[in-house]
């Protein structure tokens, strides 16, 4: 059974894309045969991230509208044999794709594949509209700011009227730190407003911003805390059942608080 | 792009607004671009409202031929107060305002429940969501967006929320908005008219319903 997942979010700039290249090597990783496809057409970054910008031939224009078969445009990733990218256009716009083409260019994909990932632009306008039509699951990435959460909401409801009714939440970018002087809205304050399941924390991680310029998810990264939380997510996405993990490190002083029961 | 001219539906009707910043010629573009892709939208015969102290003579005139050919009236008003308010309390249908709507789900941002009775709501109202309800507002949940009731006047309306820490609270036509730094209250909360002010009380639930 193949599975269509969108990664969406409303906002910009939260780490859809980052998301979208994490899961796609991490199932891959898992050995299952993965597509992604950019639906995100004038501001494509995901080829970027995967470091497949030099191997793009034809693009996703080409494809709806019918001067390649799929199968050409495809991208194989370079570590990862059952990895896929459908790169989009960098010269079109949103315009140049409908939902009708993404549906039934899903539909071929998911007979070949495992997971059809896709990558889906900020914002409520057509490009999203195209981009979920085809989805089984939805994945909001958001982040513990006001503004983010609000669009999240935004988006929940659209995909609710979509008639999408699953939707995952994924919270990027957590600041420990920030999260333990009480200056960042914490995962209750986000449940409390957002109230869908939590697929994954992530916390805020330096080495994603490195490995997103060097063309190499953070998922593969062992030392990565940020990297460990693609995983779980990985996991809990394939039907595990897997605890989160602590972002919130208890101090020193905690721990002996909790002995001498403080 | 083609955000420049919006139409916007009212209690009096459609209406038409446009950036009147921008070049006209750029709005009859965008206008006609509008009405070519949503012709079955509009049924033939709608009338469209457009404020009159918005546009020129010649531009209602443009506008009018424009729109007939698409089957559309347009019909320049005055939009100043004492019209809205004119429409705002035209007779209300009397069954219709009996009417509870129950709606069994979060109502969520940019989300809006308008109802002419009634509103029930079975969930939480998001930040950015909108009730309207001609009657009365019973919220089962977090009220975090903004409610109206008795939107048609009734003075007598109410407003219920397990947690009230909605950004604004109309009843008719006053407004209270939420104090800058709001606390939050664990108990069920009711706000009313009293002495021409809206107040907001605790309540028993056993009470109210």
């Amino acid at each position: 059974m193949s599975e269509i997942i969108v990664v969406t979010s409303g906002k910009g700039g939260v780490g859809k894309t980052t998301t979208t290249a994490n899961l796609g090597v991490g199932f891959a990783a898992r050995g299952k045969k993965v597509v992604l496809i950019d639906t995100d057409t004038g501001l494509r970054n995901l080829d970027l991230l995967l470091g497949l910008e030099n191997r793009i031939m034809y693009d996703l224009i080409d494809v709806t509208e019918g001067r390649v078969p799929y199968k050409k445009a495809l991208v194989r990733h370079k570590r990862h044999e059952s990895l896929y990218l459908l790169p989009t256009s960098q010269t079109k716009d949103k315009s140049a794709v409908n939902a009708q083409q993404i549906n039934s260019l899903c539909s071929e994909l998911a007979k070949d594949f495992d997971y059809v990932i896709i990558d889906c632009p900020a914002g409520i306008e057509q490009g999203f509209q195209t981009a979920i039509s085809a989805a089984d699951t939805a994945v909001v990435v958001t982040i513990p700011e006001i503004s983010a959460v609000r669009d999240a909401d935004k988006i929940i409801g659209e995909l609710g009227r979509a008639e999408k009714d699953n939707i995952k939440l994924i919270v990027n970018r957590i600041r420990p730190d920030m999260v333990k002087k009480g200056d960042m809205l914490t995962m209750d304050d986000i449940d409390e407003i957002l109230s869908i399941d939590c697929i994954g924390q992530i916390p805020d991680d330096e080495l994603v911003v490195t490995s997103t310029n060097r063309g190499e998810p953070v998922i593969t990264n062992p030392v990565s805390s940020a990297g460990k939380a693609y995983k779980n997510i990985v996991g809990r996405l394939c039907g595990e059942n897997i605890p989160f993990m602590e972002i919130v490190p208890e101090g020193f002083f905690d721990k002996f608080k909790k002995i001498f029961k403080m | 792009m083609s955000e420049d001219v919006v139409f916007k539906g009212s209690r009096s009707g459609l209406q038409l607004i446009f950036d009147q910043t921008v070049d006209f010629t750029s709005i009859l573009k965008q206008l006609k671009a509008k009405l070519e892709s949503a012709i079955d939208f509009f049924g033939k015969g709608t009338i469209v409202n457009v404020a009159v102290d918005k546009i020129t003579k010649e531009q209602e005139a443009e506008l009018v031929i424009l729109f007939q050919r698409y089957g559309l009236t347009l019909k320049a008003i005055d939009t100043s107060i004492s019209k809205v308010n004119e429409f705002k309390f035209e007779e209300v249908d009397v069954e219709a305002s009996k009417e509870i709507t129950i709606i069994e789900r979060t109502v969520r941002g940019g989300q809006e429940i308008i109802s002419n009775g009634s509103v029930v709501i079975l969930g939480n109202v998001n930040p950015g969501a909108k009730i309207i309800a001609g009657g009365n507002i019973d919220i089962k949940g977090t009220c975090r967006g903004l409610v109206h009731a008795g939107a048609f006047g009734d003075l007598t309306a109410t407003i219920v929320a397990d947690k009230m820490l909605a950004m604004q609270i109309r009843i008719a036509d006053l407004i209270a908005r939420a104090p800058d730094n709001l606390e939050t209250v664990d108990t069920t909360e009711c706000a009313r008219i009293k002495d021409g002010i809206i107040v907001i009380e605790t309540v028993n639930r056993q009470e109210v319903c």
